[in-house]
């Protein structure tokens, strides 16, 4: 949790293999690295075994590299396909057995606040729509409702992808899926409208077709998270397996559905904003002038 | 045998988008060099691919295509690349970019 667990032991810097040299010399710790240096430096994820083409480790490839700081970042995810690429990455990952982890999260933050005072530490909670809305949807609402300060993440595949194509609470109504036949009988949840009612101080949906923005979104839900109160993503990120998209048409496939029903939404109370323009520099958010002054005439 | 990405470095040096190295699912799999393009007198650098971590989804085909419109990356079998760039000899630089030493593709 600290600059320290990515420095080489004196004597040993030589013996280590060289994805581990790369991640001390040329990794994002202690730097700032925005997504148009992707390709130029080493990233905190590695080598994963998701499959080719999957829309949700292009997610959490941009997510890794937008953390505001990766060195003091803990993530915490649960069973299903996300966590087989956050736990390769070379931040600290902790495994909530199947939905529970927000609960997880929430002790972990405040044991977090109690250890290390006001040097931030973040918490990101990273699980699919199956942990989140379905198994493990009290434990989510619930670490909401008591206001608990963390990045909660929805990584949204509409499915359970990992096994074999079940719907979830998050599948479009009528979708049929190789487990689900005759078509899912009830509406997709409204995770979004929920977080709101919840309190969340932001809340934000996002699809990875456009990097920046998803850069822009996590950085803000981290640092809302730190000192105003819980934050929620909700990101589309499809299933090409269970949905049968073609891998190259992946993007297409985001920009379809980014324009159909995952329109980019952000909400933000005015503590939040408050907060991101005068501690962060976030201009968008900086009061504007009650009336704009006329320019002098010539 | 199987298709990896394959980047030509003749178009890709002549605008320089970046967009495939922020597109890519696998993380340092397409690399961005600054001395590619420029050995050949080209105004920019270029995107290169680590074969070894290239998986064949070709989504980088399609924002090639379609998003930047450039039509600079192709699929090709791996034992056919004349040259090809792997995880161990790439050095990344401290001014930023990568460099590496592409030898012909091993295949055993």
């Amino acid at each position: 949790m600290s600059l320290d667990y990515v420095k080489f032991s004196p004597g040993f810097d030589k013996f280590m293999p060289k994805e581990y040299r790369d991640m001390v010399e040329h990794g994002p710790f202690g730097k700032k690295v925005t997504v148009s240096q992707m390709g130029s430096f080493k990233e905190i994820l590695e080598e994963h075994p998701m499959c080719a083409g999957c829309a949700m480790t292009l997610f959490i490839r941009l997510a890794m590299i937008s953390f505001p700081n990766p060195e003091d970042t803990i993530t915490v995810g649960t069973a299903g396909c996300g966590r087989l690429a956050i736990s390769q990455a070379a931040i600290p990952f902790v495994y909530g057995n199947y939905g529970d982890q927000s609960a997880v999260a929430s002790g972990l933050s405040r044991g977090l606040r109690l250890r290390f005072g006001d040097k931030p530490k973040d918490v990101v909670v990273m699980a699919g729509d199956g942990g989140m809305a379905d198994i493990g949807f009290s434990m989510t609402l619930h670490s909401w409702f008591r206001k608990e300060r963390f990045t909660t993440i929805m990584l949204d595949n509409e499915v359970y992808g990992n096994t074999g194509g079940q719907e979830s609470g998050m599948t479009n109504k009528g979708q049929v899926l190789k487990m689900a036949p005759l078509g899912k009988k009830f509406e997709k949840m409204d995770m979004v409208g929920m977080a709101k009612l919840a309190g969340c101080a932001y809340v934000a949906t996002v699809v990875p077709n456009n990097p920046r923005r998803v850069e822009s979104v996590i950085k803000k839900a981290v640092l809302v998270a730190r000192e105003i109160g819980p934050t929620y993503i909700q990101a589309y990120t499809s299933c090409n397996i269970e949905y049968s998209i073609p891998t190259d048409k992946v993007m297409e496939d985001a920009k379809n559905v980014e324009n159909d029903r995952y329109q980019f939404s952000e909400h933000l109370t005015e503590e939040a904003k408050h907060y991101l323009a005068t501690r962060y520099g976030f201009k968008e958010y900086l009061p504007k002038p009650a009336t704009a002054t006329a320019l002098p005439q010539a | 045998m199987y298709l990896v990405a394959d980047i030509n470095v003749d178009i890709c040096a002549a605008t320089s988008c970046k967009l495939c190295t922020q597109y890519c699912p696998e993380a340092n799999t397409i690399l961005y060099s600054d001395n590619l393009g420029k050995e050949k007198g080209l105004k920019y650098g270029s995107a290169y691919v680590a074969v070894d971590r290239c998986k064949g989804c070709a989504q980088c085909v399609w924002v090639c295509d379609n998003m930047a419109k450039h039509h600079a990356i192709t699929m090709t079998m791996i034992d056919q690349l004349p040259k090809a760039a792997i995880t161990d000899r790439i050095t990344y630089l401290d001014s930023g970019g990568t460099k590496a030493i592409a030898a012909p593709v091993e295949v055993a």
